[in-house]
């Protein structure tokens, strides 16, 4: 096992329900997207990889070492949790701060450390104001100070931008770049699949607790590619286009999911964007336009989740 | 328009220790709770009670007590004051029910506990903050009381300051128990109402069916070893040299120690194996 992150089998279960269902992923330095619906199983993995969850099956290593209480392995890492569970009466100077001392470190370095953090993230001018007071992504932006303030090798992020205003995101995932970019791994989850998109390319697709597609976004268009690839094309004369598509060997399905729409579902995409100039011009069909509803992340999830 | 923000870079920094790390988790507590007003009025009016009613028997020990001996068993007097009983109880249940399930209820323990800290430090922590506040009304009056005495020249130096060590002893042993008792209630819920409601229910739950009990028409003393504050009474009776005590204090030292020990235990194992789940 060499990733950042190793999990092979990984099941969990609370009582009947099913957190985890033999989950198994390499995530490798870097930072490496969790993507999947609420429920999924991203934040009883972040649990398990933050030692407060015990799996009841499989192995996990996270920096090489099994997590599940090991005290040292939690100097290396920081965490931000999905859920509200800041101290309302703390103002965000001293949450950070105080959360900086639960890993050792003196009080004049604390300050000063809890100061640089909050003003990495944009709170410097609300940092001595109780945090009952801030919005929901000032929160987000407190919880990912205290997160990175200590300095770790790697950032477990759970739904980082949720609630955030514009303005917290650019600065968010700007300040996830930057710990990327000084050699720190960064673990985030989200359910929103275009964040994700926009600070990296790897990607874990996770869905009823199974890691259903991982590795480079790009490798998974290919896995997809393998796949019936949707393509609809905007045309009046949806009946005579389909009949005259179905002559292709790779079409797998046509639909008129509307009066001038046609939906096509081909296993060779490429073949297919190659051939259809050609009938389109020997049949003298009229076609006003086309788009592929898996062009983006959001769709190659909904088609592996299904 | 362009925005310009700081820039993350990585440094090794040194780390302090263990000692340092569970002060924080104090640090932390302690301020929190000297900002509720419902704790800062119970320490006021318990310790304020406790300490006035100790200091009214000793003044007026001849008007009230006709017959107590002026010795070392006159201080059972103020160690059984019942406002100690209830003013225990009622800072167990407004500060330590809060403690573990406040966190459990926040997920605040997910942030503790992902920073290198162990479920021990965090209990000690805990505890450390507990402790203290209980004692402010378990064993400060009690200590205070003899001193008092002896400025007041009712009493030698001799007697009191072993009725001050006796006083101290006998108050902290009933600190422990409420401590490891009101955590472990903590532990087990993620209500505090539900925790408190536990505390009060250890505390007159068990004293008043067992005071009921022991009296007549049942005539059963050994009831009385179920109740926290009878066992602390019977140890106090024997400590101070008091006489009358319907139960062995042997066995409610025992008992005492027993179920400090086993609430403390216990609390560890659950901290130990709770799994933190959020939605």
């Amino acid at each position: 096992m060499t990733g950042v992150v190793e999990a092979a089998g990984i099941s969990k279960w609370y009582g009947e329900v099913l957190g985890l269902n033999g989950f198994s992923a390499s995530f490798g330095p870097g930072i490496t997207g969790l993507v999947g619906p609420n429920g999924a199983g991203k934040s009883t993995l972040f649990k398990l990889l933050i030692g407060q969850l015990h799996p009841d099956q499989g192995t996990l290593r996270l920096l090489g070492e099994n997590p599940w209480n090991n005290v040292p392995v939690k100097r290396r890492l920081g965490y931000c949790p999905e859920h509200n569970t800041l101290y309302g009466w703390l103002t965000g100077q001293q949450f950070v701060e105080a959360l900086l001392r639960l890993d050792g470190m003196p009080r004049s370095q604390a300050e000063k450390a809890a100061e640089d953090a909050l003003k990495l993230v944009g709170l410097s001018s609300a940092a001595q104001r109780p945090t009952r007071t801030y919005s929901r992504g000032m929160r987000q932006r407190a919880k990912l100070a205290q997160a990175l303030a200590h300095r770790p090798e790697i950032l477990i992020l759970d739904e980082p931008l949720s609630g955030a205003d514009p303005l917290a995101r650019v600065q968010i995932l700007r300040t996830i770049s930057e710990f990327a970019k000084a050699g720190g791994h960064v673990l985030m989850s989200t359910h929103v699949l275009y964040e994700i998109e926009r600070v990296t390319n790897n990607i874990v697709l996770i869905n009823n607790g199974k890691a259903i597609a991982s590795g480079d976004i790009r490798s998974i268009r290919a896995l997809i590619d393998e796949h019936p690839h949707a393509v609809r094309l905007e045309t009046p004369q949806p009946r005579q286009l389909a009949q005259a598509l179905a002559r292709m060997d790779h079409i797998v399905s046509l639909e008129i999911p509307e009066d001038e729409a046609l939906l096509v579902r081909t296993r060779k995409p490429d073949a297919f964007y190659r051939e259809l100039p050609a009938i389109v011009a020997d049949t003298r069909l009229e076609v006003r336009g086309l788009e592929s509803p898996d062009d983006s992340l959001d769709a190659v999830f909904r088609y592996l989740v299904g | 328009m362009s925005i310009s923000l700081p820039t993350y870079t990585r440094r090794e920094m040194p780390l302090l220790g263990r000692r340092h790390r569970v002060r924080a988790i104090i640090t932390t507590g302690l301020r929190r709770e000297f900002k509720r007003p419902a704790v800062l009025v119970v320490i006021g009016i318990g310790v304020g009670v406790t300490i006035i009613t100790s200091i009214v028997v000793v003044l007026f020990a001849g008007v009230f007590l006709q017959g107590q001996p002026l010795d070392l068993s006159f201080f059972f007097t103020p160690a059984s004051n019942g406002a100690i009983l209830f003013f225990v109880t009622l800072m167990a249940s407004v500060v330590g029910s809060a403690l573990i399930a406040d966190d459990l209820q926040s997920m605040a323990l997910t942030l503790y506990l992902s920073r290198p800290i162990t479920e021990g430090d965090y209990l000690a922590a805990k505890a450390a903050i507990l402790a203290p506040m209980i004692s402010m009304i378990a064993v400060f009056p009690l200590v205070l009381t003899p001193l008092v005495a002896a400025l007041l020249g009712s009493f030698s130096w001799t007697i009191a300051l072993e009725a001050i060590g006796l006083s101290f002893l006998i108050g902290s042993l009933f600190t422990a128990f409420y401590t490891a008792a009101t955590l472990a209630l903590s532990s087990l819920t993620r209500r505090k109402s539900y925790a408190a409601a536990g505390v009060f229910a250890l505390t007159f739950g068990l004293t008043i069916p067992a005071e009921i009990l022991a009296g007549p028409p049942f005539n059963n003393p050994a009831v009385l070893y179920a109740s926290p504050w009878e066992n602390y009474l019977a140890v106090a009776r024997a400590a101070f040299g008091a006489t009358g005590a319907p139960i062995d204090w042997r066995w409610s030292l025992a008992i005492l120690l027993a179920a400090t020990a086993i609430a403390a235990l216990a609390t560890y194992l659950r901290m130990k194996f709770v799994e933190v789940v959020s939605g």
